[in-house]
């Protein structure tokens, strides 16, 4: 199996936790790693983008229409990273409502027939009193929906593992909370 | 961590410079130092973090600046042990002068040099190619194309360095230091050492006439080595044999990973055949003239400048950057590769291959004009309140600036110069001289951090004291090296892994250069670093006076984020707020926002630290405390 995937938003939001959470899944599930990371000045409150390859790859990088799932933890940040994922690739968005995103571009990934899903992990996270969880949020619910080939229980392994102790409790929670919010939406809501 | 064992086959996913730092400790190296700077800055930590895990007894050095980290990494060298020095392509040019002269000299222990290049540039002021540094020193070069790669050629370096008595580079670029792998461990070497430096002063200590011994010597091992590399399989080796191939293309680091995986999926590999090459220098020229001679055309592709190419003797058949098929300048990110790719082909009758090129969904994006979010001091940076107050007591000064966070303060407008490290003195009293040959004495503020201050402030204080100079230093002291990470200061008085170090306070050192004028404030009282800034001012221009220095001492609030929470001054916007935007023109806190439904400035709660500064930032006194 190859999937490449991308992590988009600003710095602060756990892209690169979320990076690590998904590199330790793909060792978990036996596959092979190639990524690459933001580091440096770019997290004084830039846009942070994390790149990643599991499966039979040589570069760190992926190509434009290439990816196939992108997990974005931002609005603008959704729009600059677009042009990563390929057509019939799949995409959580990290939003409050599906009407505040723009209405051309959401014509352009139906003619593509990339599966966009928005879902406020933010108000979600907020729900278990902490919105910095969102990540984890939107990656359960990602899971839930059955759309991505990751499991809920392997998941939960790599958050157990990587997880610092005092974060541990949340992130199972966090976990658990979008999981079954995308369960109940499932593949075609 | 994370681990999975296939008989006794242990694999991490790894950073490139936590494997860099894997292979340094599989080595059996002795003693690492380093200054920090992205991108090679989690190669100390991870040495630390293996140290502990291992029980370890490396002697690992946050060195004060990359010449002194490379000096004490070549002394354990000449005892016999094996070291390592780390730093950044820039660093490199400050470890220069000991890099140039122990080239000649020579090592006993491996001494490997790693110097991380930045091609984009993404976190630097220059692009330079760390390989052109191995090739004008005369020490050979490994460059990886990734993590595992990286790890490997650490413990190969180490063996060639110790084999060839010489130093060894290992130049890992931006995407293999941060890129991210499924790296094979492999068990460590043990390497049993005591330090015994032999006495050889006609080496150690060697005369200009002996030096010309040396340099006949070192010609000869790079010979040597040269046909080591001729014959060595492992770094450099070919992709793909067919006869039918006319274009052959030579490459080498993060190129050749991104290479691969773009002919893979565009199924272009049997029209091309590929020489892959970890050692560009010496470069093992027999091969790759044997390369070029069974194809028509052979293209180098390399980043981030000529190395490679340069040293080819017959360029008959090359097409590369000297022909004007590779950009001069930049990053050669995979889609870039392809378009140079697709040109090459086109003009060879090989394939037609569409070029990248803005898509639709680009166009759309663009009509978005989405704000590039640049960076920011962030929200609290006592680095902010101090250039507040600068510019606001000096308005019209000559702002020479640094290397650091700091830098930022470019968009408080209070930074006019960024040359390198050490140069926000450097330049502050070459303005003074400049100016006063004329009879004209302006107003100058050199701003520096800390951390570059003990890198190399010292020196350029001393020397701007004894010539008579004049200016007002202000050193912005939050007594961490933030950008990079967070790495300790000599002020701080805590080593690379933790242990306690004898702490060097900035005062006294700024005292020891000459100064007479210098005051300690914390930044966060904006209005009374004004006024000291002012009677800094009248010192600088008084007979008897000199150089003024104020040192601005607030904690990074990143690395110390409690003393932030110790005692929050909870600020808010009144009806007095009329929109004028001064506060986000020339304060920039990104936790201030302009709401343009109300017509006023707002505060975001998410990034405001309470830390009250901005009360000082409104004009008409606007952002009040919550009274309580």
């Amino acid at each position: 199996m190859n999937v490449q995937i991308i992590l988009a938003g600003i710095g602060g939001q756990g892209i690169l936790f979320s990076s690590k959470v998904f590199s330790e899944l793909g060792l978990k599930m036996g596959l092979d790693i190639m990524g690459s990371e933001t580091h440096g000045m770019s997290q004084r409150g830039g846009s942070v983008i994390a790149h990643l390859k599991l499966g039979k790859f040589q570069s760190p990088l992926i190509r434009k229409g290439n990816a196939d799932i992108l997990y974005s933890f931002e609005e603008n940040e959704t729009y600059n990273t677009l042009r990563f994922l390929k057509s019939r690739g799949i995409c959580f968005v990290n939003l409050e409502s599906v009407d505040q995103f723009n209405k051309s571009i959401m014509k352009f990934l139906k003619e593509q027939e990339i599966t966009f899903r928005a879902y406020d992990a933010t108000g979600a996270a907020s729900k278990i009193g902490s919105t910095r969880s969102a990540n984890i949020v939107l990656i359960g619910y990602s899971v839930g929906t059955g759309l991505v080939p990751f499991k809920y229980e392997d998941l939960k392994y790599v958050l157990e593992l990587v997880s610092r102790k005092k974060n541990l409790k949340i992130n199972l929670k966090a976990l658990e909370l979008g999981f079954k919010e995308g369960k109940l939406i499932g593949k075609n809501p | 961590m994370n681990m999975r064992k296939t008989g006794h086959e242990e694999v991490r996913v790894l950073l490139g410079n936590v494997a860099i730092a894997r292979g340094i400790v599989e080595a059996g190296c002795h003693v690492v130092t380093s200054y920090p700077g992205t991108p090679s800055s989690e190669i100390v930590p991870a040495v630390v973090e293996f140290k502990k895990e291992l029980g370890l007894s490396t002697y690992i050095e946050w060195s004060a600046n990359e010449k002194v980290a490379y000096d004490n990494a070549l002394a354990a060298s000449l005892t016999g042990k094996r070291a390592a020095v780390a730093m950044k392509q820039v660093g490199l040019n400050v470890a220069s002068d000991s890099l140039m002269s122990s080239a000649y000299t020579g090592v006993i222990g491996g001494l490997v040099i790693i110097s991380c290049d930045d091609p984009g540039p993404h976190s630097s002021q220059t692009e330079q190619d760390s390989r052109f540094f191995a090739m004008f020193a005369k020490i050979p070069a490994y460059d990886p194309s990734t993590p595992q790669e990286a790890k490997e050629m650490v413990k190969e370096a180490f063996e060639l360095s110790e084999k060839f008595q010489i130093p060894v580079l290992l130049r890992p670029t931006i995407r293999v230091s941060h890129a991210k792998q499924s790296v094979k461990l492999s068990p460590l070497k043990v390497l049993d050492r005591e330090a015994n430096f032999e006495k050889n002063p006609e080496r150690w200590a060697a005369t200009p006439k002996y030096r010309l011994v040396l340099h006949k010597k070192l010609n000869e091992t790079l010979q040597k080595i040269r046909e080591r590399f001729e014959s060595d399989t492992k770094w450099n080796y070919e992709v793909g044999k067919s006869r039918r191939a006319s274009l052959g293309i030579i490459t080498c680091s993060v190129s050749f990973a991104n290479l691969m995986d773009i002919l893979e999926e565009l199924n272009l590999k049997k029209h091309i055949n590929i020489l892959k090459v970890g050692t560009p220098y010496p470069l093992p020229q027999k091969r790759i003239a044997d390369f070029i001679e069974r194809h028509k055309k052979v293209l180098i592709i390399e980043e981030t400048d000529s190395v490679i190419e340069s040293q080819i003797i017959d360029k008959s058949k090359v097409l590369g950057r000297l022909t004007g098929h590779i950009p001069l300048e930049g990053e050669l990110d995979p889609d870039g590769i392809h378009n140079i790719l697709a040109e090459v082909l086109r003009e060879l009758g090989i394939a037609n291959l569409e070029k990248i090129t803005d898509s639709k969904l680009d166009k759309l994006v663009e009509k978005l004009k989405l704000q590039v979010r640049k960076p920011t001091l962030c929200a609290g940076c006592p680095e902010r309140a101090a250039f507040f107050a600068i510019k606001k007591a000096l308005p019209k000064a000559i702002y020479a600036s640094d290397i650091g966070c700091y830098t930022l303060g470019l968009n408080l407008k209070a930074v006019d110069t960024v040359l390198d490290m050490g140069a926000g003195i450097t330049l502050a009293s070459g303005f003074y001289q400049a100016y006063h040959q004329d009879g004209k004495d302006i107003p100058i503020v050199a701003t520096m951090g800390d951390s570059r201050f003990y890198h190399s402030g010292t020196v350029s204080l001393l020397n701007a004291v004894y010539n008579n100079a004049r200016f007002i230093l202000v050193i912005l002291d939050n007594e961490i090296t933030a950008m990079t990470g967070m790495q300790p200061t000599p002020g701080l008085g805590i080593t690379a892994d933790g242990s306690a170090g004898r702490k060097i306070p900035l005062k006294e050192l700024i005292k020891g250069c000459g100064v007479k004028w210098i005051k300690t404030i914390d930044p966060y009282e904006v209005k009374n670093l004004v006024k000291l800034l002012k009677e800094a001012k009248r010192y600088t221009q008084r007979k008897d006076g000199g150089i003024a220095t104020i040192i601005a001492r607030h904690p990074c609030i990143i690395r110390f984020p409690e003393v932030c929470e110790e005692s929050p001054v909870k600020v808010e916007i009144t009806d007095d707020c009329n929109g004028c935007n001064y506060c986000l023109d020339f304060f920039e806190c990104p936790a201030l926002y302009f709401d343009e439904e109300r017509n006023i400035v707002e505060i975001d709660r998410n990034f405001c630290v309470d830390c009250g500064v901005c009360i000082d930032a409104c004009p008409k006194g606007a952002i009040i405390p919550i009274k309580k």
